[in-house]
């Protein structure tokens, strides 16, 4: 056989969607998004599945996790697979999912960005490390209207006893629609819980356009790991100090900020911080200074005795 | 040269287990391998063997402390029989992994129900798969030697993989033969001190078993997989040096009996190829044109091996000890494997099945003999009437 394998298993009408969201708090957000338009696209005779990430780690608070569509008019081919590698819409069920994660990753020419913010889509897009192939932004104060749902029903494959599109998910998908007519909206609607809320959405988005032409797409095939890639048996050597390849920063959508003034050094923060990231060097130099690996869950600003540290919202600061 | 006792194959393991000097050793008792457990527990108490001895709550726990103790650089010992080999299969897979060379004696039981505690070689066929290297002694004598062979071949830096040396319960463990008992100097030149890549060692902390991500399953599972794929090569060299050193030379892989002309053969492993031998000698002296080959090495499994020796002849029987419901042809592990290996050569060779000594009872001369025939009748007139026959039943 000599057939070109990237053209024999193309497929041309297969749309792909990501939603990012933070573990736990978000998760069920992030599966509304990308259930309601698999179920508007199933309305519609398309062929389509929706499924969460698996190996992210959807059970930590914060953790960037992500949901996935895939709908076509064509059978789908390519069904068991872990990710969606070349995105068509992304959508961001926290502004702060900008900061730290590649969300735009693989995208191909001309694709969409949702992103639930107050803020304006220029604001947004100063985070954003390569646009190329980004099409349209889109900005929608989602939580404003309808808010974060928190279950675990529908988490782990299971039945989603909770309904589809209650929160914010259900205005995500509506501003999806609104970009990139991928299903009709009529459809959508109907595939929601809250109607309202994925009107609003539809109807409030706030379309940037970024690009209008494209280089030619060329996304490099993935080279699989080999034996030598991995240390002996999988052992590694245990972290004694900070652990590079387990950054947790990207975790935060608030940033504690410390006043030096309001500051007595009782060190309560230093010794209730889970990541360590409250540094004590001399009892006058306790100083936030390993954000890498904040969460940004605000145990330190709720054991502070004098209120020196408060939490602000991650995307307020451009570092 | 070591001196001759008349002893079973529980002690046989043990005094093999002492001369190995290991560090480490748990138990948990249950027939038939309760006999090693003793003969050790004896040892320890009595000064004759330096190690730490240590009675676990089940043999989950057996596996899992020697799984420790290896890490840290100990030379382990354990072991058990049926139902408490099954019980501990969830370590089997994380010890090969981590590639630490485990010692396991399993001295073969039945599977429950009801708590038959005759020999089968099903609970140690079920962990075959586990990247740890396997075979059967067919007398005491060969328990010892595949004790001591088994810590050399799974120590040994291209190797380093866990080992199940199996024996049947009873039949070999518990009825005495004549053993040769090695010197210490020999066995010392024979047995490097155990030392691993990585040990666990708290000036440079390790962690084992972290979470890993799909991706990174197959390079790591590449790894062990290149590392049975050596232990061939490995364990041919272990047993050369092992007959140039103690002076007992085994074919590594499979042991051929009387075969030069054979027309038929009996393939086989553990205890009962001893009978099938004895059967075989009777019926060559009626001018038979009868023999056996006996499969020492399961795991890795010889295949160009066993296709080059099974394929000189008209008609193999594959014996397998064990229970395989529902398994392609319906015989045993032996059978398929032994097609497999004969695969592609055409149908030169006829291949059939017959599963027998269940539940620990006896195979006969007599059903050896009724093996032989239906082979010489399968030779004869090309025909494999079915894949196999359960014995007593069906032949």
């Amino acid at each position: 056989m000599n057939l070109d394998v990237k053209k024999l298993f193309e497929e041309p009408s297969l749309i792909q969607i990501t939603t990012w969201a933070r573990g736990v708090i978000e998760n069920k957000d992030a599966r509304d998004v990308v259930f309601a338009l698999a179920n508007a696209g199933s309305k519609e005779g398309k062929y389509v599945q929706a499924w969460e990430n698996y190996v992210d780690l959807p059970d930590r608070v914060g953790v960037p996790v992500r949901a996935y569509a895939r709908i076509s008019d064509e059978p789908l081919l390519s069904k068991y697979v872990y990710e969606n590698e070349h995105p068509d819409v992304v959508v961001l069920t926290n502004e702060a999912l900008v900061k730290g994660n590649d969300v735009l990753q693989g995208m191909k020419p001309g694709g969409v960005l949702i992103v639930n913010t107050k803020r304006d889509p220029e604001y947004i897009l100063k985070f954003l490390k390569d646009t190329t192939y980004l099409g349209t932004i889109g900005c929608i104060d989602a939580t404003e209207v309808a808010g974060h749902v928190q279950t675990l029903s529908g988490a782990e494959g299971a039945t989603d006893a909770s309904g589809i599109g209650v929160g914010v998910g259900a205005v995500l998908a509506g501003a999806v629609v609104k970009a990139k007519s991928i299903v009709k909206p009529e459809n959508v609607l109907s595939s929601v819980q809250n109607e309202e809320a994925c009107r609003y959405g539809y109807d409030e988005v706030r379309l940037v356009t970024v690009n209008t032409t494209f280089p030619e797409f060329k996304p490099a095939p993935k080279k699989p790991l080999g034996p030598e890639d991995l240390p002996f048996a999988g052992t590694v050597p245990s972290v004694d100090k900070e652990n590079e390849k387990r950054i947790t920063g990207n975790w935060r959508s608030e940033r504690p900020v410390w006043s030096k003034e309001r500051c007595t050094n009782c060190l309560l923060c230093w010794v209730n911080c889970p990541d360590s990231v409250v540094v004590y060097k001399t009892p006058e130099a306790a100083d936030f200074t390993n954000l890498k690996y904040c969460k940004g869950c605000g145990i330190c600003a709720e054991v502070c005795p004098t209120k020196a540290i408060t939490m602000v919202p991650e995307l307020d600061f451009e570092d | 040269m070591g001196k001759k006792r008349l002893i079973s194959g529980v002690v046989a393991t043990a005094e093999a287990v002492r001369l190995a000097d290991v560090d480490v050793i748990t138990s948990f008792p249950i027939r038939p391998y309760t006999g090693i457990m003793s003969e050790l527990a004896r040892m320890v108490a009595d000064g004759e063997l330096d190690a730490e001895f240590i009675h676990a709550d089940g043999e989950h726990a057996q596996l899992s402390i020697v799984y420790g103790a290896s890490a840290a650089g100990a030379r382990t010992f354990t072991g058990s029989s049926g139902v408490g080999v099954t019980y501990a299969m969830e370590v089997y897979s994380p010890i090969s992994g981590t590639r630490l060379p485990v010692h396991m004696a399993i001295a073969d039981r039945t599977l429950d129900p009801p708590g038959d505690f005759g020999s089968e070689h099903t609970e140690a066929e079920s962990c075959r798969d586990q990247c740890w290297i396997q075979g059967w002694a067919a007398t005491p004598q060969e328990a010892l030697d595949l004790t001591l062979l088994y810590y050399r071949i799974g120590e040994d830096p291209r190797v380093l993989l866990p080992q199940y040396a199996c024996q049947d319960g009873y039949f070999v463990s518990h009825i005495a033969g004549e053993v040769e008992i090695p010197d210490e100097g020999q066995v010392k030149e024979f047995l490097p001190p155990y030392k691993n890549k990585h040990s666990l060692n708290i000036s440079d902390p390790m962690i084992i078993g972290a979470q890993i991500e799909p991706e990174m399953g197959p390079p790591l599972q590449y790894q062990r997989y290149i590392a049975i794929q050596e232990a061939r090569k490995v364990i041919a060299e272990a047993y050369k040096e092992f007959g140039e050193i103690f002076g007992r030379k085994y074919s590594p892989f499979v042991e051929e009996y009387m075969t030069d002309d054979a027309e038929v053969v009996i393939f086989i492993q553990g205890a009962h190829s001893v009978t099938a031998r004895n059967v075989a000698l009777k019926l060559r002296n009626h001018g038979e044109k009868v023999g056996v080959v006996q499969l020492r090495t399961l795991r890795p499994f010889p295949t160009e091996i066993v296709r080059d020796v099974l394929s000189r002849f008209k008609a193999v029987g594959a014996v397998d000890n064990s229970v395989n419901y529902g398994i392609a042809g319906d015989g045993g592990v032996l059978l398929s494997e032994a097609r497999t290996a004969l695969y592609g050569l055409g149908d030169k060779t006829k291949t059939v099945g017959f599963v027998g000594g269940l539940g620990g009872e006896v195979i006969t001369m007599e059903e050896f003999y009724k093996m032989y025939a239906k082979l010489k009748e399968i030779a004869k007139t090309g025909k494999v009437e079915r894949d196999s026959y359960w014995l007593p039943y069906e032949l």
